[in-house]
Parts: structure tokens; sequence; C-alpha cells
């Protein structure tokens, strides 16, 4: 690339072949007025507002899609320059509505900006305006069409981000409407980005619609921490309550976008079955009381039902933040307890190990292969997923191993089939072919293995790739073969130079990993709890219905009359109540400080944007005021930087050691279940958030199985399983029952 | 629901693309299925081209949109393209549209009772020269009269 030297607003600059003078403009702090052109999204050049004039050239020229070159002069405002722009911004006004007043865009709209800029106060115009009636695209996106100034960024996203083009403009001239072709609503995952792109009040947020002006709210950076991302985020603020949720910059973590999911989960926040106050239950009835009373309350249960102190099992959910887990497991190795788990929806838990990862996300973008193992990346991390896509574009290939097939927005090659009981066989037979094409010892226990054509051709693409990438999901977790299959991937990894994403885990569990918020020794787990004589149970987070891989054995110890359940939670809803003794009033999301540790190992500290409703108090204050009463040491923190300090400097026990002492045999002669919580059922909060759930992801509720399974399960089409209606389908590998659904787990 | 000799026909035009750009075929796909189905495409019919031809259906609904070849009602047997822009409009297109639209007693958009004809007015058909004129089928219509449209409309079967 040549460096090239020209005049922009008489300041020379410097740039390269091909740089458009908008980009060195911004760079340069140059305001130059735009609206298609967007730095994320393909020049569509379409709206004419960022014309400049360019020495020599007799018409402006689009500052967006005109190239800089040697010894150009540019000018960004001189007469020539600004009558074009204006001359633009009189046409774009002449179908606008101006019903900024009503408008949630106004105050945070390019339009308006510009407008006040580039617009006179009169219009010359003075025929009917252009309506355009709106027929709605779903429950995230509000639309008011006849505001739109079609500058396609809408479409471009979906065509080029989203990987789904659902906008699109039909129609000519002035009849042109931006609209999707259906009205069931918008599909993507990352629909809500739509909005930010939208320079008008065209595409607003509807959980949104008229809450609060722009201009009325505070702004707070902050983190989501739904996946293993942690997108940079603003919560808006008014009044003390999170009004939305917007993108911000992360060119590392999230680029410029934030998945629904992170948008629009707030709204769980107000949701009615909040817990607002402390409250015990005696005599079978529950009371509400002061924290004083509820502290004490449960501390005298937990010492009265565990006197032996391994009889207390302490339990969270993968949403917590890195302080609270810190002190939780702090509190528990205090009182001296070993039994301490965040693994709750695993199968297997014997290997206390987890699967490193070791790329970064950014890293994910420049590969040249991937093979996913056990995921639905799409919608289960959507950002990483939207790497691996823009990895397909630049040339990737994508091989998957998973239960069913699934909607990838990119193109897939191979795409194996393999039910839960097969996939480890699967991945041994990969190994081994790995090893005869590297020349490599095949280890005995994969002698009596065989290989396939596609085993082969998985083995061929890793082999072949100079980047490659494992990418190993969640689906992997109801797998008893989990760490088995972890341990093998970790072989054929080495053997294909290939990167490890460890994608099972998710929300802030690298936070807990970081603590070792898991049984080391001879500690329960989050199995074992329940088989063996745990009495008092501490849990953080934790929803009874949807948390456990045995919904049914964790139900039994708590329905318990003798088991003393201690509840932090941010919500009361009728089985909280029903499991627990003590419900003590939890801070949710953005309510309290924290910190989350995303997929390439950074720390990602957030203060609280609100203050949690009623009495709600934050984690890690409750958990210190717990110890204190306990009369634990070392829980003398005044701040919560202090704890995070302090669980930062904790070096991890964890190694990659997954071998377990003997490979199983499969037994596939039963089906398999796999249970998938639809992206937004997958934490309290966010399986609270309305508008998320009226979408088609959110509404996801089938039981997937292959004919000949459901003819052996005595089901047909549209039978109940376990409640999910049956669905056959011949994506879904035979021999296991795929079962993608918004409801709670069961059998 | 799309035949299969509509579909054969489709995949005749794919042929003429390169391998992977079968989406250019649209507009001969939109012209075959809308032929098939009495002239004029609905919404199951475009979702039907964009599965066959693998690509988003709000594309095909774009270009189905676009062009004004394409109709997304019912229409008569014969249409009556009648040009409204400038050159034509200068030499009295209005007050012919009227009277045609006074004599079929239809607006123009809608089929006439007995279905054997709609009028639609579009833009320039590049006779400009000719104006006031119309096309039907394919033939042009050219320097329209009243008289001369009412020996036209007497011919239509
Ligand atoms: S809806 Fe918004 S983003 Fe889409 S074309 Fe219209 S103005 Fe642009
Ligand atoms: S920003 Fe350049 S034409 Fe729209
Ligand atoms: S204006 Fe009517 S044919 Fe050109």
């Amino acid at each position: 690339m040549s460096e090239i030297e020209f005049e922009i607003d008489g300041k020379l600059v410097f740039a390269n072949q091909g740089d458009s003078i908008i980009s060195i403009a911004d760079r340069e702090g140059i305001d130059v007025p735009r609206f298609c052109y967007h730095k994320k999204l393909s020049v569509a050049a379409n709206c004419r507002m960022c014309l400049v004039d360019v020495e020599g050239v007799p018409k402006a020229q689009p500052a967006c899609s005109t190239p800089v070159a040697n010894g150009m002069k540019i000018h960004t405002r001189n007469d020539k320059a600004k009558s074009a722009q204006k001359a633009v911004m009189e046409f774009l006004l002449i179908n606008h509505p101006l019903d900024c007043p009503i408008c949630d865009q106004g105050g945070e709209c390019e339009l308006q900006d510009v407008a006040m800029e580039y617009g006179t106060d009169v219009s010359k115009f003075n025929l009917g305006k252009r309506i355009v009636a709106d027929k709605g695209i779903g429950a995230l996106i509000q639309t008011d069409m006849t505001r739109c100034i079609h500058c396609t960024r809408c479409v471009r996203f979906g065509a080029e981000v989203a990987g789904i083009v659902e906008m699109g403009g039909t129609g000519r001239g002035e009849g042109v409407k931006i609209e999707p072709f259906l009205t069931e609503g918008i599909q993507s995952e990352l629909s809500g980005n739509m909005i930010d792109v939208c320079p008008v009040g065209a595409l607003t947020s509807k959980p949104f619609r008229y809450e609060a002006r722009t201009w009325q709210m505070n702004a707070v950076e902050t983190i989501a921490r739904h996946d293993l991302v942690g997108s940079n985020i603003y919560t808006q603020t008014y009044r003390g309550r999170v009004k939305r949720v917007v993108a911000r910059d992360n060119e590392l973590v999230n680029e410029t976008w934030i998945s629904d999911r992170d948008r629009f989960s707030y709204e769980g926040l107000n949701h009615e079955s909040r817990a607002l106050h402390p409250k015990i239950k005696k005599n079978n009835k529950w009371q509400e009381t002061s924290w004083e009373i509820a502290l004490d309350f449960a501390i005298s249960g937990l010492k009265k039902n565990a006197q032996n102190a391994d009889q207390l099992g302490v339990l969270a959910s993968k949403n917590s933040t890195l302080e609270e887990y810190y002190l939780m497991q702090k509190l528990a190795r205090g009182f001296g307890s070993e039994n301490i788990d965040y693994r709750l929806d695993k199968a297997n838990l014997s290997i206390g190990n987890t699967m490193l990862s070791n790329i970064t996300l950014a890293e994910m973008e420049s590969t040249d292969h991937a093979l996913i193992v056990n995921s639905y990346l799409r919608l289960e991390q959507p950002m990483i997923n939207h790497r691996i896509r823009k990895a397909t574009l630049n040339g990737a290939s994508v091989n998957t191993i998973n239960n069913k097939k699934f909607d990838f927005n990119y193109q897939t090659d191979l795409e194996i089939l393999s039910s839960p009981q097969k996939t480890l066989l699967m991945l041994q037979s990969i190994l081994k072919s790995l090893h005869e094409r590297t020349k490599t010892t095949v280890p005995k226990y994969l002698s009596k293995i065989t290989v396939d054509d596609s085993q082969n051709k998985i083995a061929d693409d890793l082999i072949a790739a100079e980047r490659p990438v494992i990418i190993l999901g969640e689906h992997v977790n109801s797998n008893i073969s989990s760490s088995d299959i972890a341990s093998i991937i970790s072989e054929i990894a080495a053997l294909a130079n290939a990167k490890i994403a460890n994608l099972s885990l998710n929300g802030n569990s690298l936070s807990a990993e970081k603590v070792g918020f898991k049984p080391s020794n001879n500690g329960k787990n989050a199995i074992s709890m329940f088989t063996e004589n745990t009495k008092a149970f501490l849990l953080m987070d934790v929803d009874f219905n949807y948390d456990f891989i045995d919904p049914k054995l964790a139900a039994d110890t708590f329905n318990n009359d003798d088991v003393f359940v201690i509840s932090l939670n941010s919500f009361e809803d009728e089985i909280t109540l029903m499991n627990s003794d003590v419900i003590l009033p939890l801070a949710g999301f953005y309510e309290s400080s924290g910190t989350h540790i995303n997929f390439d190992g950074v720390a990602q500290s957030f203060s609280a944007s609100v203050k949690g409703p009623g009495d709600s108090k934050p984690g890690w204050k409750i958990i210190k005021v717990l110890a204190d009463i306990l009369e634990l040491k070392g829980f003398e923190y005044t701040d919560s930087t202090q704890v995070a300090d302090d669980a930062l400097s904790m070096s991890s026990a964890n190694n990659n050691d997954l071998v377990e002492n003997n490979i199983k045999e499969t037994d596939d002669s039963k089906v398999a279940v796999h249970w998938q919580y639809s992206p937004y059922a997958i934490d309290g909060i966010t399986r609270k958030a309305k508008a998320l759930q009226e979408t088609p992801i959110g509404k996801m509720n089938d039981a997937f199985i292959s004919l000949a399974t459901a003819k052996e399960l005595k089901l047909s089409e549209g039978d109940l399983y376990h409640g999910v209606p049956v669905s056959i389908n011949e994506t879904v590998a035979e021999g296991c029952v795929f079962v993608h659904t918004y409801q709670s787990r069961k059998g | 629901m799309i035949s299969d000799q509509a579909k054969k026909e489709i995949d005749f035009w794919v042929t003429k693309y390169p391998e992977g750009r079968q989406s250019s075929a649209v507009m001969q796909a939109l012209t075959i299925v809308q032929n098939e189905n009495g002239g004029s495409l609905t919404g199951e019919l475009m979702q039907e081209v964009a599965d066959h031809l693998q690509m988003p259906t709000i594309s095909v609904q774009e270009v189905a949109t676009f062009y004004e070849n394409y109709n997304h009602k019912p229409v008569g047997k014969n249409i009556i393209r009648f040009c409204h822009n400038i050159s034509c409009m200068l030499n009295g297109s209005d007050e012919l549209i009227s009277y045609l639209e006074e004599k079929l007693e239809v607006k123009t958009g809608e089929v006439s009772k007995d279905g054997l004809v709609s009028v639609k007015k579009v833009e320039c058909l590049g006779a400009c020269v000719g104006g006031p004129m119309c096309q039907i089928g394919d033939q042009y219509h050219e320097h329209l009269t009243p008289s001369k449209l009412d020996n036209i409309l007497d011919n239509l079967k």
C-alpha cells in the first residue's frame, strides 16, 4: 500500500491507496455529514449527504465513495460543498415527517443533527408527503417507516453482518419502501443493531418506546455478562431504572455490535417477581423481615443443619460476578466445606479440570478452518459466531459435528450428524485418522476404532488448514462422556496444530473457574451434593426449575424438610419460595459492581448502573456480612474493587489434564436427550425479559426426533415430549432427542 | 405452487449464468411463474421462486416490485399499459385514461367485470414520438384518440 499525500480543508494529510475521503476526514476530526456511510458496512453512496468539493472536478463528489488520490485538494465546507450538502438536505426533508417531538430518536438523531446545520427553516415543497404504513416487524424493533430516508444501512447490516437478508427495498422511485418480506418478525439474533445503525427514528427500540427522552438519561459504561464475550455496552438509566441498553465500541471484544440478548435482557430487571425484601420461612409460612433478622435466621439454620461442615453445599449460577464467586467460595472454604460448584448443567463432573481455550476473539476472525463440535454457535455465542462468519467471508471453511443440523449464517461444508452417545466414538475415529495421516503411532485404545470417509475428510481439512480452530460447544455438557470428549479434542488439536475454543462454558464461567468455584480434593460436586447427605445449601442466583441437569434429583433434596436452603436470589417465583427457607434479595445485572472475565481472559470490571430495587443488595455485600456473622477471617472489604484485586491475584488450580482413568464404553442402546435452552432462556434475567420471549427465537419450542427414533419412543408429530411438542425431523441424529425450548428441563 | 414444467423452464435460464449465480435468473423465473398464474404473482409464489433459486425472499420481492411488468394483484386477460409520462401526458394521456376508466367502468389497477381487461399506468415506454400511447400484449398502439381506443377495445378478446 502506497502512501498518498493530499489536502483536506487546507490541511496536508496522508492516506493509503483506496482510502475514502470520508474515512480520512473522520480520522482527522473533520466533520462530513452522512447518512448511508457506516464504517462497518459496505459503501452504498445513495444518500448523497456527504458531497464535498474536489478541486478540478466539476461536480461535488460523495466523500464516502470517492477514493483519495495524490495531490487532491478537498474542501468540505467551501461554498460549493455547502450548497451541495444543503440541496441534498432539502431533498431528504421533503418526505420526512419532521415529527421529532414524538419521535424516540429525537435528541440522538443523525437527521436532526445534520438538519440543524444544513437544513433551512422553510421548505419549498408544498405537496403531500409520502406516508408508509407500518406492518410491524416483531417485538424488538418499532418501525415508523414514514421517517425512513432509504439509506439502506439496515438492509446492508442484514446482508453483511447478520448474514440473514431480512430487510429490503421494495418498489421504485418515490414508492420505495424498506421492509421485510414477511411480517412474522425479524429472525436474526443480532437484529437490534439495526436500531443503532438507523440514522433516523424509523427503527427504534420497541420495549423502550416512549419510556424516556434520550437527554434525560444517564449513560453508564458497563459489561453484558450473558455470554463469554462480555460485550461492552452502555446502560441508559432514568430515575433509578435501566431504560435501555446500547452497544459501546470495543474493537477487541464486540466491535460495534451486540446481540439482542445483551440489548434487551434488562427488561427482566423490572419483572414483577423481583425479590424486594428479605424473607424467612417459619412454620411453613413466609414472612417479610429485616436484613438483620433474615441473616441471623439464615446463619442459625445453616449452623444447625450443617454441624459438620461437610454438610454444607454451595451452588451458584454461571452469571455471578467474579467478586461474588470469590467471596462465596472463600466463605464455604472458611466454613470448612469443599462442596462448591457452579457447573449445575453438566452431566459428568468427575473431572475437575476444564479444557482451556488458546485462541483470542480477534484470532478467531483470521482462522481459515473451523470444526464446530456440539454447538449451535449462532444462537449460543452470537458475537463469537460473528467472528467465524467474518472468517468464512474471507474464505474459511467450516465443518460441524452436531446432534442436529443447524441454521448457521454462513456456508458450512461437511455437517456430520452424531448423537451424544456416538460423539466420543466419532472423535476417536477422527483422532485415529489424524494419527494415520501424520504417520504418528496410533495409541492402543484406538486400535479397534474404524474410520470412514467423512471422518477422514474432517482430519484432512484440519491438516490442510494453516490456522484451524476446534470449537467445542455447550451441548457437550449433557454428555456423560464430556471430559473424554474434551480430552480427545485436545489430542486432535495437538496433532492437527489447531487452536481450541472451549465454548461449553458460558456467562461468567471463566470467573468461577478463575477463583476455583468447584470442589477440590474430596469436595462434593453439583451432583454428589444431592446424593450424599447435604443438609444445608447456600445458593446464589440459582433457578430451581432451569439450572440443574437432573432437576428431579435436585428437587427431591430441596423438598426435603430437614434440608435448609438459603437463596440469594433476584427473583422469588413460586419454585424459589417452595424450595427455600430464607430469601436474601440479590441485586441483579447492572445493579451491582463487579467483574466479568471474557473469552480472551480479560477481566472487565464495571460499576453499578442503578441501585437494586427494594431492599436488595449486591451479592458481594451479602456474602461479606454472612461471613462476618460466621466470624470468618479475611472478609474486611469495604469496596468491591478490593475483592476483585484479591480474586484476580489467585493463581488458577486448573490444568489441562482431562483424561479419565478409563475410557468408558459408550452405551448407545438408550435414546439420549439433549435439552437445549433457547438463547433467551439461559439465565434468570433473560428469561424474564418479555420482548425477547415474543421473538421467533424466544418462542422456540420443539423436541426434534428422527422418524426411526420417534417410532422407538412411540411418539408422533405434535405429541408432547415432557411438555414440548415433538417435531419429526430428519436433520437430527438417530438415537437422540434434541429439545430446543424456552421451557425448563424435565426428565 | 409452481409446476414442474415451470421449474424446468426456470432451470433452463439458470444454465445461462455461471455456477452459483442462479439468482440471476430471477426475472425470467418471475415471468414464467407469473404467466403460469394467469398474469400475477403472490407472496407464496415469490417465496417458492426464492427457495428454488436459493436466494432471500425479500430479494425476490425487491425485483418483483421494482419492475412494472410484474403484477401483484389479479389482472384481466389483456393488460392495457398506458404511458403517463411527460410526452404522452402533454398529448392528453390523462384524458384518455379517464375515458378508458369510464368506458370500462374500472379504475387503473383494477380488472373489468368481464375479466377481459385491466388498465395500468406505466412509465415511458420509449415511444414518445407516438404519444399518447399504450401497450397491449406485445403491441404498441400510438397516436391514440378516443375513437381509436374504441376500436382497439372492440377487437380485444
Ligand atoms: S429504516 Fe433506517 S436504516 Fe433502514 S433504510 Fe430507513 S433510514 Fe436507513
Ligand atoms: S454518506 Fe456518502 S452518499 Fe451517503
Ligand atoms: S412519455 Fe410516453 S412513451 Fe415516453
